[in-house]
């Protein structure tokens, strides 16, 4: 009898813990009333891919992608909550509803846009192909038999296994992968690979921290690519309402003077 | 520059620790709770443990995580990022201190129970106070591994996005562009499970009354 109630006691213990929790929470249609509703939107961002997203010494969030995302939050009047996500779970956590946006360096790819509604890109960023200064790798075509390392579920990756001539030309017929562009630096470094493709922009950024004279840009690349707001594809009145204020970013100097205190330009 | 990381590796620690306490608080009690159900059940429950266990050891704890912060939401079951975590993660952990403590209790000899029953305790009062006691005892080197392992386990809630200890280090390690993070991120996990070994051997010492 005694196991009986211990039984029934854990059983309700976890039917507490079910309704506990809501129930399907999945986006269906245009969410732009349910985000009105709940009064702010959900921002994915990666918190480590400086200079878009990081974290500054006292643990709050910073980088351009940041500041962009709060000065379009006032122009829309609605709040918006950083959520970090694992970058390579983005579209996972966009189509289960988990955030509304993804917003940190995130390149128009064809791939891409299958999956998710792009905003009007922001910002333009070339996909560079950088060595050490003392390389002898001086064009793509150097590369073959040789390692290279890029970020896995990269639009670097993308680009360069589009080339397919190339990347049948490299030692094991494929580009090393890894989690983020600054582990590609440090197996750069250790001399492991002997080229990197990875975001100018983020590239920039790590080569004045490590020291520019240390590295080598080649003159190729693997194409421009430009960054834009990803959102569900359904939810065209969102996408409506971001365009619209960042056009404005873009009219009242918003993004002109961002551009000039992250990237002086 | 430690004092520019400190902080957020610091807040990471906390995320490590918080996950750490909740996972074993509710983990360990649960398996002495569901083991006397396994052993009082008889047969009619025991493919259903069996099912449970061999589940949870047989698939990787971050495939556990991802299938239940992805995947439930396709099954109308969806769970926040917390929950989520802590569900996994007592899950998992329950199903190994289960095995451990079913070792353990094979190790208590059978005559105790005969006794008990003899003298009239019930089965219940057989089983807590009793068995588990020195089953628990028995138990404590195996408990105190997974333990440990439990700490570094933690690292694996990145992939829902928290900012744990490693994940923070990462972050840094983008931030700064140096790899110096990774040493704080190791003396911090290091000061963590050699606080918490300290402590599991003074718990084992407290117990071995005789």
């Amino acid at each position: 009898m005694k196991i009986g109630k211990l039984g029934m006691g854990l059983i309700g213990l976890a039917l507490v813990a079910m309704t506990g929790c809501q129930s399907a929470a999945k986006p269906q249609g245009d969410s732009w009333s349910a985000i009105e509703d709940r009064g702010k939107l959900v921002v994915g961002i990666d918190d480590t891919f400086a200079p878009m997203g990081f974290r500054d010494e006292n643990n709050e969030l910073a980088g351009y992608d940041i500041e962009m995302a709060k000065a379009v939050s006032e122009k829309l009047g609605i709040a918006f909550e950083f959520q970090t996500i694992d970058w390579s779970m983005k579209e996972s956590e966009l189509n289960a509803g988990n955030i509304d946006l993804i917003w940190n360096g995130y390149s128009i790819t064809d791939t891409r846009k299958q999956q998710v509604a792009f905003s009007e890109p922001y910002l333009e960023n070339r996909q560079l192909i950088i060595t050490l200064a003392d390389s002898e790798v001086n064009a793509k075509a150097d590369l073959a038999g040789k390692t290279i390392a890029v970020q896995k579920e990269s639009s670097a990756l993308e680009a360069v296994s589009a080339d397919a001539a190339f990347t049948s030309a490299l030692k094991n017929g494929a580009p090393e992968e890894f989690d983020t562009n600054i582990d590609c630096f440090m197996d750069l470094e250790a001399g492991r690979s002997q080229a990197i493709v990875v975001d100018e922009v983020l590239a920039r950024y790590v080569m004045k921290q490590r020291g520019q004279e240390k590295y080598k840009v080649l003159d190729e690349n693997f194409g421009t690519e430009q960054y834009a707001v990803g959102m569900r594809k359904q939810d065209t009145t969102l996408l409506e309402k971001i365009n619209e204020a960042m056009k404005a970013c873009n009219e009242d100097g918003t993004t002109a003077a961002l551009n000039a205190k992250w990237f002086g330009e | 520059m430690i004092r520019q990381i400190l902080p957020s590796l610091l807040a990471g620690a906390g995320v490590t620790l918080q996950v750490f306490f909740i996972t074993l608080i509710l983990s360990l009690p649960l398996a002495c709770l569901l083991q006397a159900l396994q052993q009082f059940s008889g047969r009619a429950l025991k493919p259903l443990f069996r099912g449970y266990i061999t589940l949870m050891r047989g698939t990787p704890l971050l495939l556990q995580l991802m299938f239940i912060f992805f995947g439930m939401p396709y099954l109308g079951l969806t769970l926040s990022r917390e929950l989520s975590i802590f569900i996994a993660f007592t899950l998992n952990y329950t199903a190994y201190f289960i095995e451990i403590l079913r070792g353990a209790l094979s190790a208590v000899d059978p005559g105790q129970a005969e006794a008990g029953k003899m003298l009239g305790f019930s089965r219940r009062y057989i089983y807590f106070r009793i068995q588990l006691p020195q089953a628990l005892r028995t138990a404590m080197p195996s408990i105190g591994n997974e333990v440990l392992n439990l700490v570094k386990d933690t690292s694996l809630i990145y992939v829902l996005g928290a900012s744990e200890l490693l994940k923070a280090g990462r972050s840094a390690v983008n931030t700064y562009a140096t790899a110096l993070p990774f040493v704080v991120v190791g003396i911090l996990y290091l000061a963590m499970c050699g606080g918490f070994s300290w402590l599991l051997g003074r718990i084992e010492k407290r117990i071995s009354y005789y």
